[in-house]
């Protein structure tokens, strides 16, 4: 029972960590629900922009209407990392679709235990891990 | 304020916490007025779903009245009796526009956890672990309320405080079972699980034109909840032969649709259960599936099933062979309350969809680990345990 919540919150981790050593091999793409026409690759808000030297960013019609996709690929040598471009990505579609990015909620209620650590960790970087 | 704050597994205690604050231009503040212990926590104080932090505040079927609002709200004002939808969802990102509700891609902010488990993440919901956004319940005094033009929802005169707090979740839910598995006129219904969400999930099909409905579980007070409000029929799956009595009502063709509203803790009176509880206890699999064996295994050929029992993940013994021959569609997701809650409030002022009887239990919100106990160990015959900040 007590073994559960840290394995978990630790195989979150390390997958994350393992996916910043890994080599970039393809792109981080998502799709947003906006039409290619209303999108620049030197205009996409939120932190992308600050990024966009570091990377190259690729605009395509999305099939079907469902948007634009946007990918995003870290060339050799770049200092910018996986879990930033994801970061960037996840904001930037937030923000052509909604408007805003939302933000935990908070002030915080939860206390930091030995067991709840690893998870902490882990929302800490919510939008820098995963699979995108 | 007050909260009912998740301690530990299977433990719960109500402390204070600070209230919390507008985060977002379009969030609102909402001041509690009923919030509900729902099956899907169940889940979570057994440590299930293993994304709660010491302190977490649990809830999220609940309403209240809006007292402030962020500058971008434009549907609310301070005053505003309103029920709120468990999901939260942005209203704009592709999922949203069809209406899919929970697979909002905008509503999470730790989408990486469940990424990582199940290849995508669903939105978030109110305190429903950090897997779900960490947000902060609604067992509490206060609760933000994010997206609030698109998750909360005026209730209408007509309709009571009593009754509007169970389109917040259960009658969403159970009535997007009965929809999304296409439920239609002619159609025999079977339904596992007569909690609230199994009953909502009854009515839905009796509303939406079903020839026969038939709910399974084996608590005597929550079967008489079933044919009294939802105008089904019931079987006890300790006394009769489920099988067999689906077969016989649907004319050996087996019921054309199956809604299992049962849940990863199904109880069963037969050898699997002890053998799906050690399993589960060795973490050999995440849940107990034993509702949705029998749900596919009793459906006809073509037919349709439909999942709204919260599982994490992996179930051990699926029949997948069964489900491949018989041609069957399997289909489950969480909630998409945005889609449904205007309709039912509706059918809630028409007198359709009745709701109060599932609170069996209202009491104080500083009495609210004595109602949890009560829910899980069905005491008292408790359905539903309401709390009152
Ligand atoms: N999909 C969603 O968005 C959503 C929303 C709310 C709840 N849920 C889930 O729906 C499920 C039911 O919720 P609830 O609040 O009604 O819970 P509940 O615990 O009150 O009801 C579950 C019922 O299932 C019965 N049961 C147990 N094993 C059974 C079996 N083998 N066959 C038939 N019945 C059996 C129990 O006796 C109980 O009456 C839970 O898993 C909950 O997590 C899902
Ligand atoms: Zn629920
Ligand atoms: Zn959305």
């Amino acid at each position: 029972m007590i073994a559960g919540p840290v394995a978990a919150g630790a195989a979150v981790v390390a997958v994350q960590r393992r996916g910043r050593r890994r080599p970039h091999r393809r792109s981080h793409v998502v799709t947003v629900f906006r039409p290619l026409a209303e999108l620049e690759v030197t205009q996409l808000p939120g932190s992308l922009k600050e990024i966009t030297d570091g990377v190259e960013i690729r605009l395509a019609e999305a099939p079907g209407g469902r948007g634009t996709e946007i990918a995003v690929r870290i060339p050799e040598g770049s200092s910018v990392t996986d879990g930033e471009v994801r970061r960037a990505l996840r904001e930037t579609r937030s923000l052509l679709e909604a408007g805003d990015v939302l933000l935990p909620s908070g002030p915080p209620t939860t206390v930091p235990t030995a067991l709840n650590r690893p998870l902490q960790m882990a929302t800490q970087h919510g939008r820098e891990g995963g699979l995108l | 304020m007050r909260a009912l704050q998740w301690q530990g597994v299977n433990k719960l205690a109500v402390g204070t916490v600070p209230d919390p604050q507008l985060r977002n231009p379009g969030d609102v503040i909402v001041k509690v007025t009923r919030t509900v212990t729902c099956g899907s926590d169940l889940h979570l104080l057994g440590g299930y779903i293993p994304f709660m932090e010491k302190g977490d505040v649990l809830g999220h079927e609940f309403i209240g009245e809006v007292v402030e609002t962020g500058p971008d709200v434009r549907n609310h004002r301070a005053g505003d009796r309103v029920v709120v939808s468990s999901f939260i969802s942005c209203g704009n990102c592709w999922y949203c526009d069809q209406k899919l509700y929970s697979l909002c891609d905008n509503g999470n902010t730790n989408p990486a956890i469940t990424e990582t488990l199940w290849g995508q993440a669903p939105s978030g919901c109110f305190g429903y672990s950090h897997a779900m956004g960490g947000n902060a319940g609604s067992h509490a005094e206060y609760i933000r309320v994010p997206f609030a033009d698109v998750g909360a929802f005026g209730i209408p005169d007509a309709v009571s405080d009593e009754r509007a707090l169970f389109a917040s979740d259960s009658a969403s839910t159970g009535w997007m079972g009965a929809d999304l598995s296409g439920v239609k006129p002619g159609d025999v219904v079977a339904v596992w699980g007569a909690g609230a969400v199994g009953q909502m999930a009854a009515r839905a099909a009796v509303l939406l034109g079903a020839d026969r409905v038939i709910v399974i579980d084996r608590l005597e007070n929550r079967l008489a909840q079933a044919r009294q409000h939802a105008g089904a029929e019931t079987l006890n799956y300790e006394r009769d032969d489920i099988a067999g009595e689906l077969r016989e009502r649907s004319g050996g063709r087996g019921p054309d649709v199956c809604i299992e509203a049962v849940g990863m803790e199904a109880h069963s009176p037969g050898p699997q259960f002890g053998y799906d509880q050690l399993k589960q206890q060795l973490r050999l699999q995440t849940d107990r599936p034993v509702a949705v064996r029998d749900a596919i295994h009793a459906c006809r050929k073509g037919g349709s099933v439909f999942v709204l029992g919260v599982y994490a993940g992996f179930v051990d013994k699926f029949p997948l062979g069964a489900l491949m021959n018989k041609g069957l569609t399997v289909r489950g997701a969480q909630m998409h309350g945005q889609r449904y809650i205007p309709m039912l409030l509706d059918r809630m002022a028409k007198g359709e969809l009745v709701t109060e009887h599932l609170a069996t239990h209202v009491m104080p919100l500083d009495e609210a680990p004595r109602g949890y106990r009560m829910f899980k160990d069905k005491d008292d015959d408790c359905v539903r345990a309401v709390f009152i900040p």
